[in-house]
């Protein structure tokens, strides 16, 4: 699963990290001013970026990212995958600690899997799980049904985390459980709406295997005492944050706030590629989108850069479904779906599909300006090819409802993914098939099949290859660019806060 | 005895309004990577795959019984998140009322004695971009004035009082105060202006100027003590606004009150939650008309309630 060119890479990674910068210095508290605070901190149930970026403080799962998103030991010591791919074993590293100073075990992975399975809206991951097995103190075993050569990616996930809590916790409810981990940091004052601060934790005990941090894992050090997450929805209130010294770093920053930071050369701004990854979304249940050739000619009226300009967010344009860093990447194959500016071939299309005039609704939302502003822009170039077309604009709420339920009226919708484009087959698969609710693609279905029993990382990537296709050429979706984010903080106090996906302050620390 | 049916439509009117609303909070609760499956399970625990029917008799069986509920998201009884923020929103309430009510009456009695003057004029301007300028906007500027240019306050956030201390809780507030008064002060400067102008024609007014009642008396004494029933309703809308919190205010200046409590619950379809907070808001402002009724028997005695 980690292979040594990916162990390189991080190595190589997370080596360049501290060696630029100075001495670390201990203590001290830092301020990060985002937009909203966590709804619950059970990682087992978290899936929003506001929460996982806390829980990767508090919580530790067997594996984790790595900073090119490769899988790497975290608990664990060591992987072994039985040659048919259904037993994986875990070793785990001895003496680690959960913030209640009792030691961590296999009875608390058992423990933390087993309440996986019954609370996570991601268990059906573990649906082929055939059984765990705890051999000693410091085994784990997990035996699949059937293979699945990609299991510990699955593991991997950042997004409803596989995080080790401690085994008491088993039996509690989704949002109940009493916030104890094993990571760097500890819960500290949590005051909802508000601000939530977690402290060092001094019994922590790093990954000594691992020479510095690597994205999600590797030898985590805090050097702060405590970091304050303040929740501050307002762009304009957390630029003035920054720029008062009430706040040291500061996320979500619009591009055109960034420009007040002009001229003071103490603030440094971020910006993070990769983030996320935006894409129409096209009901397949709702006719006329039910005609795959409906669905190809809204795929070729699309006009990518007239899109983004509108947006107002940083962003690059990319054909694929995962970003050109990933194994899974297919070079130019992907190509000829993206950005093809070309109403003609869309009329072509609805002539063959014997489109009449029946109404496209495109639905969006008033929350988030870039989704709604690439619906708009997508609609006058429909229009332009002859489509009948409604906008209808809608809360957020009712916006992702409709798409993950199916409910409501639309054909065409937006959306933003982040750890999917990041973490590739295994992580897209839900999404691929739920929000333009695709049943009955025996193509796609066989492909999925074909990517989990490869043993042969090359035919997983063919795999992948006819996955990204069908999607792709049946336009289930239809890609827009790579969605970056912006980062502020005061450069003159905050040393080595690094550019990822998720925020992180382990190995940040103050002047 | 007029409140309780009242509080019974705010119950029901709240329920209904709420259920209408397409968007489940199910999908919320799971987040964005969830299966089609985890959704119907949570719903299911949820009890969200009730009718409403059977869903609104529940409430109010509890109801009934004193309970308000849980809130789907947060992880705690609707009255604790509402007693969490409570402090917050009064805070500001009051320390925005404090502003406002010298302020507002003082320009408006102004206004009305030097009428069709350039005071008049001026004081009805202000009142006007009071009452007109988004509190956003006005809240982004002032930031960008206060904290950022001059440093005088700080940006966003709340110092509570207890733990914080008088200072720091003064601080943190009485920016967003002072933002949130801009529009108070307007509508309560217009208005004092108009009863002040009807009463300060009447002859009694003429009267006393002709007995050699000092202007200040009369104005302070004779005029305003009569317009002050007018005040008093204003004051007590002004009261209800400021409880049931602001929102942009709250937002902006990063205020964990009750308006973004309200504005998180209705965007994550916290059903509970809302039908909660909105049944102790009837209660709030039933309150304060109370408060209002009594008021009226003290600045004015031909009131008499029997």
């Amino acid at each position: 699963m980690i292979t040594a060119l990916g162990r390189l890479t991080a190595l190589l990674g997370a080596l360049a990290t501290p060696l630029h910068a100075a001495e670390p210095n201990r203590g001290g508290s830092l301020v990060y001013a985002y937009l909203s605070g966590p709804g619950t901190l059970d990682p087992h149930v978290a899936s929003s970026l506001v929460e996982l970026e806390v829980i990767h403080h508090l919580f530790e799962p067997l594996v984790a990212i790595d900073n090119n998103y490769n899988a790497r030991p975290v608990l664990a010591s060591k992987i072994e995958t039985s040659a048919d791919a259904t037993v994986f074993t875990f070793t785990l590293r001895k003496g680690v600690k959960f913030h209640n100073g009792k030691e961590m075990t296999s009875a608390d992975v058992l423990a933390s899997f087993e309440r996986y399975r019954k609370v996570s809206p991601n268990a059906s991951v573990l649906a082929d799980v055939d059984g765990f097995e705890t051999p000693d103190p410091y085994g784990f075993v997990i035996r699949l049904k059937k293979p699945n050569a990609v299991f510990v990616d699955v593991l991997k996930s950042p997004v409803y985390p596989f995080e080790i809590l401690p085994a008491e916790q088993k039996d509690k409810a989704a949002r109940e459980i009493d916030i104890i981990g094993t990571g760097p940091f500890m819960l500290g004052e949590w005051v909802k709406d508000s601000h939530l601060v977690i402290k060092r934790f001094d019994g922590y005990v790093p990954d000594e295997s691992a020479p510095g941090p690597d994205g999600l894992a590797g030898r985590r050090t805090a050097y702060l005492d405590q970091v304050r997450y303040n929740f501050v929805p307002e762009a304009n209130a957390r630029v003035a944050a920054l720029q008062t010294g009430n706040a040291d770093v500061i996320g979500d920053v619009p591009r055109d706030l960034a420009k007040r930071f002009d001229g003071q050369a103490n603030i440094t701004t971020q910006q993070i590629f990769p983030y996320c990854m935006q894409v129409f979304v096209v009901n397949t249940q709702a006719a006329p989108t039910t005609n795959p050739l409906v669905r190809q000619a809204i795929e070729a009226v699309v006009n990518i850069d007239d899109i983004t300009g509108a947006m107002g967010q940083i962003s690059r344009p990319g054909h694929s479904l995962v970003y050109a860093s990933s194994p899974y990447y297919q070079g130019d194959a992907m190509k000829p779906y993206y950005d093809q500016r070309n109403p003609a071939k869309a009329k072509e299309l609805l002539k063959q599909a014997g489109y009449n005039g029946e109404k496209i609704v495109l639905q969006t939302n008033s929350n988030y300006p870039n989704f709604r502003d690439a619906i708009l822009v997508l609609s006058e170039q429909m229009k332009d090819a002859g489509f009948n077309v409604a906008v209808d604009i809608v809360d957020w709420t009712t916006n992702a409802s409709n798409m993950q339920r199916g409910t409501g009226v639309w054909n065409v919708s937006t959306t933003g993914y982040c750890s999917n484009p990041l973490l590739g087959p295994q992580q897209w698969k839900v999404m691929f098939y739920t929000f333009p609710h695709v049943k009955d693609d025996h193509v796609l279905d066989a492909a999925y099949d074909a990517f989990y029993a490869s043993l042969d990382p090359q035919k997983r990537i063919a795999a992948w290859a006819d996955i990204e296709k069908r999607v792709l050429e049946q336009a289930y979706m239809i890609k827009i660019a790579d969605m970056g984010t912006m980062r502020s903080y005061n450069a003159a106090k905050v040393v080595n806060f690094m550019p990822y996906y998720i925020v992180h302050f382990w190995d940040v620390w103050l002047k | 005895m007029q409140s309780i049916p009242v509080l019974l439509l705010v119950a029901v009117l709240s329920f209904i309004l709420m259920h209408l609303l397409p968007g489940d909070p199910a999908v919320v609760i799971a987040g964005a990577d969830a299966t089609p499956a985890a959704v119907e399970r949570i719903r299911r625990e949820l009890g969200l795959d009730q009718s409403i029917w059977r869903q609104l008799l529940s409430w109010f069986l509890n109801l009934a019984q004193g309970k308000f509920g849980s809130s789907l998201v947060l992880n705690q009884t609707v009255l604790s998140a509402v007693g969490e923020r409570l402090p917050v929103t009064l805070s500001l309430a009051a320390l925005s009322l404090a502003i406002t009510l010298p302020i507002g009456i003082a320009l408006g009695i102004l206004a009305a004695y030097f009428r069709s003057s350039w005071i008049d004029a001026g004081v009805m301007a202000i009142a006007l971009i009071g009452v007109s300028a988004p509190s956003f906007w006005i809240a982004i500027v002032s930031v960008i004035l206060f904290s950022v240019k001059l440093g005088w306050v700080p940006s966003a956030g709340y110092a509570p009082l207890l733990t914080a201390g008088p200072g720091a809780w003064f601080a943190s507030l009485i920016q967003p105060a002072m933002v949130l008064s801009l529009f108070q002060i307007g509508f309560l400067a217009r208005m004092t202006r108009s009863a002040m102008l009807d009463v300060l024609e009447q002859d009694f007014i003429r009267t006393a100027r002709a007995k050699g009642v000092s202007e200040w008396r009369t104005v302070g004494k004779h005029g305003f003590r009569n317009a002050l029933v007018a005040v008093v309703t204003v004051s007590g809308i002004i009261l209800s606004l400021l409880i049931g919190g602001s929102v942009v205010v709250e937002q902006v200046f990063a205020l964990p009150g009750i308006g973004r409590l309200v504005v998180q619950g209705i965007m994550a379809r916290d059903y509970p939650l809302i039908q909660g907070t909105m049944l102790l808001f009837g209660f709030a402002f039933v309150l304060i008309n109370v408060a209002v009724d009594i008021i009226y028997t003290l600045v004015d005695p031909r009131v008499r309630y029997d």
